[in-house]
């Protein structure tokens, strides 16, 4: 706790008026372009989006820019997180989005893929993944904002 | 008379309500960051799609198509909360040189639209007959992923401005013999 209060990471980005506003930008920019992504094989799952496509087809086809989405954020997000980590600690909507996080990323990567990459998943099994992914990344987003609010 | 317009906006009972209450603010902002993602994503697919890296073994067609009127529901819901977003707080937002800048963004995906709708996106069977993508489809797909990007970020930074602070009387110090000493 003490080494967060003497953080010098968080001075140097505090010393600028502009570093966490552009960090805020790369972060939003990309998590909507990476749980855009994750959302378009969501909804491919419950049957919306490019009729005649395999889930597993937009899958394959959307994970190199879901990955390419989460690094920057994943990059970005500590950096807005030093810049006052005490206040992220005991805010309540933070807790919530990074518990969020870490679900919704494990998720995606385990039953998610699994499910979307198979062709013979069943439409029950499909949409059941569809709704708990778009649920877990809405989630994220609402912790995120619901940070400044809480 | 713009101005007078986001007075009387802001005064309305509906805006007043969203301004008051603790929890619909953050609610609808919350939701038109949602669907800024999941429609947004259907934008940067189909704009992938057309530049050729994304979902190639599929027709062009399949993916405009499929999209297009889910985007467009996307597209008024965004606009509906951003809409009270910022009727809530159009007094504050008024001078906001972001806010206007967001604005002109969105005016220029409009004429994006009027451009390359006829040309493109109105015709994605005529893009998938060509051997290759034109360069009309790849051009319309690039610009329109900065034009959005560039909304995005314009979107956040309303949030970063602060109206310049009036002028306080500034307490003079003078201090002796320090003009002397420099």
């Amino acid at each position: 706790m003490l080494l967060l209060q003497l953080n010098p990471i968080a001075d140097a980005l505090n010393s600028s008026e502009w570093v966490f506003p552009i960090a805020e930008c790369f972060h939003i920019a990309a998590f909507a372009w990476s749980i855009g992504m994750i959302a378009m094989v969501d909804l491919r799952l419950l049957g919306v989006g490019v009729q005649g496509s395999t889930p597993s087809q937009v899958a394959k086809s959307t994970a190199p820019w879901t990955l390419l989405g989460l690094a920057v954020v994943l990059l970005s997000g500590p950096v807005l997180f030093l810049s006052d980590p005490r206040m992220y600690l005991y805010n309540q909507s933070f807790r919530f989005k990074i518990g969020a996080l870490i679900i919704a990323i494990i998720f995606n990567y385990t039953i998610h893929r699994k499910v979307a990459l198979s062709d013979s998943s069943s439409a029950g099994a499909r949409a059941v993944v569809g709704v708990v992914s778009l649920a877990l990344w809405i989630g994220v987003v609402f912790g995120g904002l619901f940070i400044a609010f809480a | 008379m713009i101005l007078a317009f986001f007075q009387w906006l802001e005064s309305t009972d509906m805006m007043t309500f969203i301004r008051g209450s603790a929890l619909t603010y953050p609610v609808i902002m919350s939701t038109h960051l949602t669907c800024i993602a999941i429609f947004g994503g259907m934008i940067v697919l189909t704009d992938l799609r057309l530049l050729g890296w994304a979902l190639q073994d599929r027709p062009i067609a399949d993916v405009v198509d499929g999209f297009r009127w889910w985007k467009r529901l996307g597209f008024v819901i965004m606009v509906s909360m951003g809409i009270c977003l910022a009727g809530s707080k159009a007094v504050e937002y008024y001078p906001n040189p972001y806010f206007w800048t967001k604005l002109t963004l969105l005016a220029l995906v409009g004429i994006h639209a009027l451009i390359f709708r006829p040309i493109v996106y109105n015709h994605p069977e005529q893009l998938d007959s060509s051997p290759i993508t034109p360069t009309r489809a790849k051009a319309a797909a690039a610009i329109s992923l900065v034009l959005w990007t560039a909304v995005v970020c314009a979107g956040r930074l309303i949030g970063y401005w602060e109206p310049p602070q009036k002028q306080q009387p500034v307490a003079v110090i003078q201090v002796e013999g320090r003009t002397r000493n420099q």
